[in-house]
């Protein structure tokens, strides 16, 4: 008695379960990207930057259709998860986080490189220049002019008070930036 | 006597599908389970997920995976057919690996995620009780070492194909992939399926069925063999777990442009190690005895520890790796054999399974936080120190307090 229960409970998780499944290959061809748009905060002012993200923000004026502006995915593309690319296409790592100072503008890359699987990878803060995003919307990469071997000489990058240490690309070596002033 | 000896070869006959099922359940299961490791933050990553969300998402897995731990184990318990908890468990493992293939949003990765903390918790318990209603307590120590063998041999393939699928292919593809593979698990469970009840379950010696005379739960926890082995397990855990990502942390620091080639060595020696002596492992803890082959176990670990800490050769450390592979041989076939030996009878042996799983996964959570912070603070080579010193720990405890729980 108490297996048949216990069998006819379990049928019924298999059947939710082949439904949720059902469910999700429903849902599937829904997702599709939408042209990003913009909403500036202040319509009137200089040329807000755009939003690293290109995704819309959600403010008060939605109401106020003159507020928004068509940004197309030629003028700016979203960074984060972006595959870095060397000097040779070999994979350095993913972009996973952006450093921006007081106005907003970027700095410094985070990149997420090296590890197989996820096991033993470290974080690096790159300078924002040292980063080529030319290829960004064609190939969805951005290049980087340093080898594995730079990259890996390069200190990790430890968000919070005690600061990032940025690394720049040899051709053109600037000082490292300081993110935390 | 023809009659014993007919009945014993129809036995054998039945048997040896099921066994070769459970040496595929093992491979395959193993295989999945890379799928799901810290690979999905490299994924979650391409998808444009910040790490906050991604440490969210992972931490929702972890917590889920330890509170469904004892739970899941008394559910395992009161199910009759192990099989059909399998079956449930790996389709469920199948959903979550379309879910994050399909849908990596924050509401679909976190179900995939509690999904997959969930099944994991159900899985391991069930196959653990079909290879004792195989093959009997007095066999389940060779048998336990040839599960060892095949998932350790599904680990290292796991690896490699998700490590060139995520490669080659794309991030993406790893999980189609894992789900994939969940058809060839469930094919496996096939033979198992048709274990009758009767031998779902030990009979005690005395012929009673042990489903009607259940051990008390209560009487379970304090029994003091399985605590200290609980807490065995869980300092050996707390000290090894950090360990590798420790290691391929300094491997990518160190090893310049062979860094990731060195570390899937990291990740695939241990498992050839696996593979190649768990047998011989579930043969001596059946002889000589469960203390002594938690003791070898466990007393690699500081050697470990010392040597990752001295030694910065790249290819070294790979070597070192294959230390881990005979802890991972001896923890892994104790595991489900020292619960046998303490709840096998008593109809608790899934939650026995469930209590320890918790205490590694206590163990497992801490290791990481704690390495990460001393190698922040004081660098890699002290937070070796400091791995060596818990698994020591491990050792003295298991020397001192570990009874041992071989039936006479």
């Amino acid at each position: 008695m108490a297996a048949a229960g216990c069998r006819n409970a379990l049928t019924g998780a298999a059947v939710a379960l082949v439904l949720g499944l059902l469910c999700v290959a429903a849902f599937a061809p829904q997702c599709s990207a939408a042209t990003p748009v913009t909403v500036q905060a202040q319509p009137e002012s200089s040329p807000a930057p755009a939003s690293n993200e290109g995704q819309p923000k959600t403010g008060a004026q939605t109401k106020t259709i003159e507020n928004v502006e068509p940004l197309s995915s030629s003028d700016a593309t979203a960074v984060l998860g972006k595959k870095v690319k060397g000097p040779n296409g070999e994979d350095l790592g993913l972009i996973v986080d952006v450093l921006v100072d007081a106005d907003g503008r970027p700095r410094a890359a985070v990149i997420d490189f090296g590890g197989f699987l996820g096991v033993g990878s470290r974080k690096i803060a790159i300078d924002w220049k040292a980063l080529d995003f030319t290829a960004l919307g064609r190939a969805g990469t951005v290049e980087l002019g340093l080898d594995r071997a730079q990259i890996a000489a390069a200190p990790e990058y430890k968000p919070g008070p005690l600061g990032a240490a940025a690394v720049t690309a040899p051709p053109a070596p600037a000082p490292p930036v300081d993110t935390h002033r | 006597m023809s009659v014993a000896l007919a009945k014993s070869r129809s036995d054998r006959d039945e048997a040896a599908p099921a066994a070769h099922g459970l040496d595929g359940l093992n491979l395959f299961v193993a295989n999945i389970q890379t799928g799901f490791g810290p690979f999905i933050s490299v994924y979650l990553t391409t998808q444009g997920w910040t790490q906050t969300g991604i440490g969210t998402a992972l931490s929702l897995g972890t917590i889920v995976a330890m509170a469904s731990q004892i739970p899941a184990g008394a559910l395992v318990d009161a199910i009759r057919s192990k099989a059909m908890v399998a079956l449930l468990s790996i389709l469920a493992f199948s959903a979550s690996a379309l879910l994050l293939a399909l849908r990596p949003t924050a509401l679909w990765v976190y179900a995939a995620e509690a999904l997959h903390g969930f099944s994991s918790c159900t899985l391991g318990p069930a196959i653990a009780a079909m290879s004792l209603a195989l093959v009997g307590q007095a066999m389940l120590g060779p048998r336990l070492g040839r599960n060892a063998r095949f998932a350790s041999i599904g680990n290292g393939i796991g690896a490699a194909l998700m490590g060139a699928c995520g490669y080659y292919v794309s991030e993406r593809a790893v999980f189609f992939l894992t789900a994939a593979v969940t058809l060839p698990a469930i094919i496996s469970l096939l033979p198992l399926a048709r274990l009758r009840d009767p031998a779902m379950l030990p009979v005690s010696s005395s012929g009673t069925h042990p489903t009607r005379a259940r051990a008390s739960i209560s009487s379970l926890l304090t029994n003091r063999a399985l605590v200290i082995f609980a807490l065995c397990a869980m300092l050996f855990t707390l000290g090894n777990s950090a360990m590798l990502p420790l290691a391929g942390n300094t491997l990518t620091k160190e090893a310049g442009n062979f860094a990731s080639l060195l570390i899937a060595g990291c990740i695939i020696v241990p498992q050839l190690v696996v593979a190649a002596i768990s047998p011989t492992i579930g043969k001596l803890a059946e002889q000589r005895g469960r203390r002594l082959v938690l003791l070898i176990g466990f007393c690699t670990l500081p050697v470990r520890g010392m040597l990752f800490a001295t030694l910065v050769n790249p290819a070294a450390l790979v070597l070192i790796q294959a230390l881990d592979g005979i802890a991972a041989a001896c923890v892994g076939i104790l595991v489900p054999l020292v619960a046998s030996d303490v709840a096998g009878r008593s109809g608790r042996y899934n939650l026995s399974m469930g209590f320890i799983g918790l205490a590694i996964g206590v163990g497992a959570t801490i290791s990481t936080a704690l390495a990460g912070w001393i190698a922040d603070a004081a660098g890699a080579p002290t937070a070796y120190i400091c791995l060596a010193l818990v698994g020591l720990a491990a050792v003295l405890l298991a020397f001192n307090a570990m009874p041992e729980t071989r039936p006479p």
